[in-house]
């Protein structure tokens, strides 16, 4: 039983990649300017991130290597270093943006400014990652994630969307001029869902508790519940977002303006609740980010690293984890709005998805690690459909950034 | 010529392989192997290379000169072969971490930086 409580790992690593400010943000986004149009982009993500997630997953668990791991010794140091430094880099960034987003939640309860409550973003996020063993951080974000299904509640008391939103659903209305708006969510959507990070959290995560080869079929529901369950607390964001804001002109540009999309069915509540969601999912995203980042390191450096050993059992690991947590203290002095920052740290992200994800193609075929339970030729296909589509994202990014004035 | 195929390694099965001590735990990664000729025409693999210098090697060879100006070897250290008691994706050797660099590194953090923050567990 108490082995099947692990699918919570997969929920608060889909909180990384479906539910965090920056995904947040855009689905909200995506709902208030083109109604439904956007969700397949939605779909199209869960299904990368199930497949992405049940691969590096089985990987692990089979063959005891975490995937950082897997990328140095089977690609060597020098190929590891690309991956690793963007992630050094979008990551730090991306820190910073989740701790902004708590921070932003305890300002819309508290009424304080968030740059004076961002330190205290950063001490909790410290002494869940200092001295929370594994458990408490799937379980703590995952249960109270569960929150989200209020956009779920919400869609059924507005109603759910109009005859005429639902056409956008297969037949997006772009209007002259936001084409490049359009495809610029696309690339957000799918850049900042398929996050490699996720990944890093996730293989790490499967080792903390311990999985083997005999967990394979745990591996496969955690995947699916966890990514299904991040993708319809996307998707019914959009789904509201485009109930709620789209008729008022609202554009969605602030996460104040869409906590409306709760406080319009739910009243004050409403407010609370999103709050209370803003904030646990980016300290789940901050969690996850913070703890992916120094799992990389330290295994691709073959340091001691986890979770569930005291902090001087793993030095290096605990020491990186602090030092992150500081950068982040020093990034967010420079004042960039978190939104701005998780915007950013998506494109940087997207620019080195199919580095990131281009070790999936050998890793998956080693017999040596994974005997018997190698991908299936029809998954080698899928992996190269993911890279092409991250291929197409990591050469759009930029432009489409520039082109739409970054959302 | 009756080789054991299971005692045949290539070099890319032993850089970057994972180092554990016998007390299990991580002692980095291996950055670099050094060889000898031996007189009778073989060459023979005597060491592996753990440290930044040959780290920085393994990106460009003019890094690791440069590498060792800045570190005159402090943190080079070579593993005898006659160390490693199993090979695979893990090297296993025979003595424990604190006689390895990474475990007294690790202990070095621990001891001067982790013990100052409350709860490090020291």
């Amino acid at each position: 039983m108490k082995k099947w409580l692990s699918i919570t790992l997969g929920i608060v690593t889909a909180i990384g990649g479906f539910l965090d400010a920056g995904t947040i943000a855009t689905s909200g986004e995506a709902g208030a300017k083109f109604g439904l149009g956007l969700i397949w982009a939605i779909l199209l993500a869960t299904v990368m991130a199930i497949l992405l997630v049940e691969m590096v997953g089985r990987f692990t668990a089979v063959s005891q290597k975490p995937y950082a791991a897997a990328i140095r010794e089977e690609l060597g140091f020098r190929f590891y270093l690309f991956p690793l430094i963007s992630e050094i880099i979008a990551e730090g960034l991306l820190l910073t943006a989740e701790l902004g987003g708590m921070a932003i939640a305890l300002s819309l309860v508290t009424g304080l400014s968030w740059h004076i409550l961002f330190p205290v973003a950063v001490v909790i996020v410290f002494l869940m990652a200092w001295r929370a063993p594994f458990d408490w951080i799937e379980n703590g974000p995952a249960i109270f994630g569960m929150l989200m299904l209020a956009f779920l509640v919400g869609v059924f008391v507005m109603g759910g969307p109009s005859q005429e939103t639902v056409q956008t659903l297969w037949k997006p209305v772009i209007k002259p001029g936001e084409l490049a708006d359009y495809f610029y969510l696309v690339a957000a959507i799918l850049g900042a869902t398929i996050s490699p990070y996720l990944l890093y959290f996730y293989s790490s995560g499967t080792r903390e508790e311990g999985w083997s080869g005999k967990s394979l079929l745990l591996n496969r529901i955690t995947a699916f519940a966890g990514m299904g369950f991040g993708s319809l607390g996307s998707i019914t964001i959009v789904i509201m977002s485009a109930i709620v804001l789209q008729p008022q002109n609202i554009q969605a540009s602030t996460l104040g303006e869409i906590g409306l999309t709760l406080a319009t069915p739910f009243g004050k509540i409403g407010s609370l609740i999103f709050a209370c969601i803003l904030f646990v999912t980016c300290l789940g995203a901050a969690l996850e980010c913070v703890l992916a980042l120094s799992y990389n390191v330290a295994q691709g450096f073959g340091w001691p690293w986890g979770e569930n050993k005291k902090p001087v059992e793993a030095a290096h690991f605990n020491l990186i984890l602090v030092l992150f947590l500081v950068i982040a203290l020093l990034i967010n002095l420079i004042g960039i709005e978190p939104l701005q920052l998780a915007l950013f740290a998506s494109t940087i992200i997207a620019l080195f998805l199919p580095l990131s994800l281009l070790p999936f193609l050998i890793i998956m075929n080693n017999r040596q690690y994974l005997g018997d339970k190698i991908n299936k030729p029809w998954l080698n296909i899928l992996v190269l459909l993911i890279l092409l589509i991250a291929f197409v994202v990591s050469i759009t990014a930029i432009p489409l950034e520039l082109l739409s004035g970054g959302g | 010529m009756n080789a054991n195929n299971d005692d045949i390694f290539s070099i890319a099965d032993i850089i970057d392989s994972q180092l554990e001590s016998s007390d299990r735990q991580n002692v980095g990664r291996v950055a670099d192997i050094e060889a000898e000729w031996r007189e009778d025409g073989t060459l023979v693999l005597c060491h592996l290379v753990t440290g930044p210098q040959a780290l920085s090697g393994r990106i460009a060879r003019p890094l690791r000169s440069l590498a060792q100006r800045l570190l005159h070897d402090r943190f080079e250290y070579s593993i005898p072969l006659s160390d490693v008691e199993k090979f695979g994706p893990t090297l296993r050797l025979r003595r424990k971490a604190r006689d390895y660099p990474v475990g007294r590194s690790e202990r070095w953090i621990a001891e001067h930086i982790l013990r100052w923050i409350p709860g490090s567990g020291y």
